[in-house]
């Protein structure tokens, strides 16, 4: 969530005061002054190389025909022939095209629902209301998502809780759950329920740091309380709207595994599949194999790094900061 | 300073700035009933949880469904069968041991890096920042990372559920800025003059300065391992202790009438109601949750924030 401070900060203070000689010291001398700082960021590189580069290096078996009963280096290279095949697979293009529809879902309809509660909620005056009411609302952020769907099943499921109530008014039994019509309802549901509180914290304090005398000069000027939302708040909480949303963008085909594997069962998997549940089901328990599965990750690793680096782009040329300054 | 940034003491706490205008009756009375109708479908739901793990047989029998708003005779015996020892006692003993010994980890991996790559200019201090970075930009897949996790034989081990997730390299940048920009520089030089090394300036001046973003940190490593699901999904499908969320997840699928789970979980059910033992798991895996919460919530939106907006 949120924003990253990627390059390294503007004239830190610290930076600043080391003189410019210190860097013509040798290594020798380098490595006698620095070794503590190193030695305290090893465990975390041994950490990344081992779980984040050594895995991203065993990317290049998507190009290869690769069989786990033969040494690495007998592994033929094919070219793009598993990116073909990915293509060609039935189930490929419906799953590729449900994470673009959940993530753009998630998009329109959870980011202006977390914008409205932080405008609600910015108005309210008193600070015991407003405490109150936003330590209820995020706390669904912290559950894991069995505790959540758990919960809709048991309230909202066909024998749940709200079922039982229109049964007894005499209604039937609420079936949307199983649906898959209405599964993007019910995601969105759930996003609400789960996210849309933490959202709302984000924008809350975005709204916290717009300087409360452009309010009082505007009002003073005959401004409305719309008009004033208008031309004062909503370009004051701009800069983090924009940047959730480059975030937003650059994560969006991770649109999770867990919220849709926990409902395959009951909505069944046309609905369900997205990139993350074709790769463990078609390949990682599945029959496809290795390469097959390491072409799906690829490819949607390097559309996320893609994405990332245009929305950033584009961000900048709207004249906003973005994840990481231009060096 | 200016003159406007002077503040006059307001007559009333919490009381409207004097050029707002007060909002219409209806404006107020819609944004009190969309709060509160808000509030309710966050907090209803929990509180059904809550009762029915509490409810006898025969209460849920009479409610005739799976979920109460009243409890009417408390019993505790789920709550008993969960203590009872068995599968489900194991599954929470697990569970608790991965969140302590795995926050433990990740904190010393998290602070030792934050620490290290806070001074720019030091040796190596750029491209190391920058492998970090690129973690951010890429992600290696899930079936590379499956694989690995082969190689190193840790499948079906349990260490497959901590190491892989050891590192958050956003819970590290965080620390990292507050390292640079909330720690006063003098405090360190003043340090170093009184010839302390870089450890001792860090347990004795930066780690006591950052006591409330270490907690925030702490707690989101915390809740990361608490929540683990589909790593042990992946990793550990063929051990007979599984963290707490897939035993949830399972006793789910059982009462959703699926295939595929009732063989798993007869294991868990013994005398207790269905719903009642169902939702007292549910509640366990709520109450952690809910006690780090308040403790935390402190400092939290601070912390967050200055993570969130700086970038």
């Amino acid at each position: 969530m949120a924003a990253l401070q990627t390059s390294a900060p503007p004239a830190p203070s610290r930076g600043q005061a080391r003189p410019r000689a210190k860097n013509k010291r040798t290594l020798g001398q380098r490595l006698r002054h620095d070794w503590p700082l190193l030695l305290l960021t090893l465990p975390a590189l041994a950490q990344l190389a081992v779980f984040f580069y050594w895995p991203s290096a065993w990317n290049i078996i998507a190009f290869m025909d690769y069989s786990p009963h033969r040494p690495f280096w007998e592994n033929p290279f094919v070219g793009f022939a598993w990116f073909e095949r990915l293509f060609a697979n039935p189930y490929f293009m419906p799953a590729l095209l449900n994470t673009l529809k959940y993530a753009f879902a998630n998009l329109l309809f959870l980011f202006p629902l977390s914008i409205v509660l932080a405008l609600v909620m910015h108005s309210v005056i008193s600070t015991k209301i407003r405490s109150a009411f936003q330590s209820v609302v995020y706390l669904p952020y912290f559950f894991s998502w069995v505790l959540v769907v758990t919960v809709f099943v048991q309230t909202l499921g066909s024998d749940g809780l709200v079922s039982n109530w229109i049964l007894g008014f005499g209604g039937e039994r609420l079936t949307f759950m199983s649906d898959p019509d209405s599964f993007l309802f019910l995601a969105w549901l759930q996003w609400a329920w789960k996210d849309a509180g933490w959202g709302m914290i984000i924008f809350l304090a975005a709204l916290a740091s717009i300087n409360p005398s452009l309010y009082e000069a505007a009002a003073v000027d005959g401004a409305s309380r719309w008009r004033r939302m208008w031309h004062i708040t909503l370009p004051g909480i701009r800069p983090v709207i924009v940047l959730l949303l480059i975030l937003h963008i650059g994560g969006i085909l991770n649109v999770g595994f867990e919220q849709y594997q926990l409902q395959r069962n009951a909505v069944g998997y046309q609905t369900t599949e997205v990139l993350d549940t074709f790769v463990y089901y078609r390949s990682v328990i599945g029959t496809e194999g290795p390469s097959f599965g390491t072409a799906a990750g690829l490819f949607k690793g390097v559309i996320g790094l893609v994405l990332v680096l245009i929305a950033n782009n584009v961000a900048h040329r709207l004249g906003e900061q973005g994840i990481y300054q231009k060096s | 300073m200016t003159a406007t940034d002077i503040k006059l003491k307001p007559a009333k706490k919490n009381a409207r700035p004097v050029w707002d205008e007060e909002p219409s009756f209806v404006g107020k009375a819609v944004k009190a009933l969309f709060l509160i109708c808000y509030a309710a479908a966050i907090v209803l739901p929990i509180w059904a949880v809550v009762a029915t793990s509490f409810a006898s047989e025969e209460a849920l029998a009479r409610a005739g469904g799976n979920l109460l708003l009243i409890p009417t005779d408390l019993s505790l015996q789920a709550y008993q069968e969960i203590f009872d020892g068995g599968a489900l006692t194991r599954s929470l003993i697990l569970t608790i041991g991965l969140t302590a010994g795995g926050t433990a980890l990740s904190m010393v991996l998290t602070i030792g890096a934050a620490y290290g790559l806070s001074r720019p200019g030091s040796l190596l201090h750029r491209p190391l920042l920058m492998l970090v970075l690129f973690t951010f930009l890429f992600a290696p897949g899930l079936y590379p990372s499956f694989l690995v996790v082969q190689k190193l034989g840790m499948f079906d081990s349990y260490l497959s559920l901590v190491l892989p997730m050891a590192l958050n390299a956003f819970n590290l940048i965080v620390l990292r800025s507050f390292f640079m920009n909330s720690v006063p520089t003098e405090l360190i030089d003043a340090a170093r003059m009184d010839g302390a090394g870089e450890f001792r300036t860090l347990f004795k001046i930066v780690l006591p300065m950052s006591k409330a973003i270490l907690a925030v940190i702490a707690l989101f490593y915390a809740v990361g391992y608490w929540n683990i699901y589909f790593s042990a999904v992946l990793y550990i499908p063929g051990l007979e202790t599984q963290p707490i969320q897939v035993v949830l997840q399972r006793m789910l699928m059982s009462t959703q009438g699926l295939p595929g789970a009732a063989a798993d979980v007869s294991q868990y059910q013994t005398q207790a109601p269905d719903s009642a033992l169902k939702m007292a798991v549910v509640v366990c895996t709520i109450v952690p949750i809910v006690i780090m919460y308040p403790f935390i919530q402190k400092h939290f939106t601070k912390a967050v924030i200055t993570g969130a907006i700086k970038g």
